[in-house]
């Protein structure tokens, strides 16, 4: 089973109808590669993300939005991204903090 | 059906501007203007993007001096799904990022998103012309309707079917 397999993933941009959704196409990308299945991957804005990024396992984000999850928790990563459609970028963040087999 | 910048085409979505000394702010709004000639998003709209980029900084202009001015769906004055293209000879400065990068853009995708159906499509097709580097530079010379339809025939995207 890979890593992330039924992980909680989410990402957030400010307004959650345009970075966060290209964000989410990249990651679905790399999940295809690795053959991960995640048990939930969706977008939404960083205010909405802010709260309710506790209830996932992993946050992306463009970088310039990590302060608003300072606190969420340990159990929470959060992933800042420069380019927000890279899936090169997402997939050397993931085998950065080790969660890709 | 239709790709995202034939339909750019078709509607009549698109502007070539010159951009020397034109602010962000104003550039935000010129790249709006052909949505508002056939009434897919109001006069005011740009300004919601205006405030948005003064609040979160320049974080939508991306690699390639692509700048991707949006708001949330169903703004107050979205009224139709769409792409506001433009293309800019000189660069617009959108000032430095928090982390010290210089964010300036020539190419302008300005959205509003009514339907999600459609609004997800015209992203899933945007982030492939955005990673498609010949296509990019081709339309960054872009000065016609007929230049954006003959960059993307030069220069397809692969994945898009």
């Amino acid at each position: 089973m890979a890593k992330l397999d039924g992980k909680r993933l989410l990402a957030c941009c400010a307004n959650g109808a345009g970075s966060s959704l290209m964000m989410e196409n990249a990651i679905k990308k790399v999940l295809k590669k690795y053959n991960i299945k995640p048990s939930e991957l969706r977008h939404c804005a960083v205010s909405e993300g802010k709260s309710a990024a506790r209830n996932y396992d992993l946050v992306f984000c463009a970088r310039t939005f990590v302060k608003n999850f300072e606190g969420v928790g340990a159990n929470t990563i959060v992933i800042p991204l420069k380019n927000v459609m890279s899936d090169k970028e997402i997939e050397a963040a993931l085998k950065e903090a080790d969660l890709l087999d | 059906m239709a790709s995202v910048l034939q339909n750019i085409v078709e509607k009549k979505h698109y502007r070539f501007i010159d951009g020397e000394g034109v602010s962000w702010q104003e550039a935000v709004r010129l790249s709006a203007e052909s949505l508002v000639a056939d009434g897919s998003v109001s006069e005011d709209y740009y300004k919601q993007i205006v405030a948005c980029i003064e609040k979160f900084g320049p974080y939508v202009v991306f690699e390639h001096n692509i700048a991707m001015p949006h708001t949330t769906e169903n703004a107050t004055g979205a009224f139709k799904t769409g792409i506001g293209f433009m293309v800019s000879k000189h660069m617009i400065d959108f000032g430095v990022d928090e982390f010290g990068d210089k964010k300036e853009a020539n190419l302008f995708f300005t959205l509003s998103a009514v339907n999600p159906e459609e609004h997800m499509n015209n992203i899933q097709q945007l982030s492939f012309i955005f990673m498609n580097e010949p296509l990019i530079d081709a339309l960054a010379q872009a000065r016609t309707p007929e230049d954006i339809l003959a960059a993307e025939a030069k220069f397809p995207c692969e994945e898009m079917e």
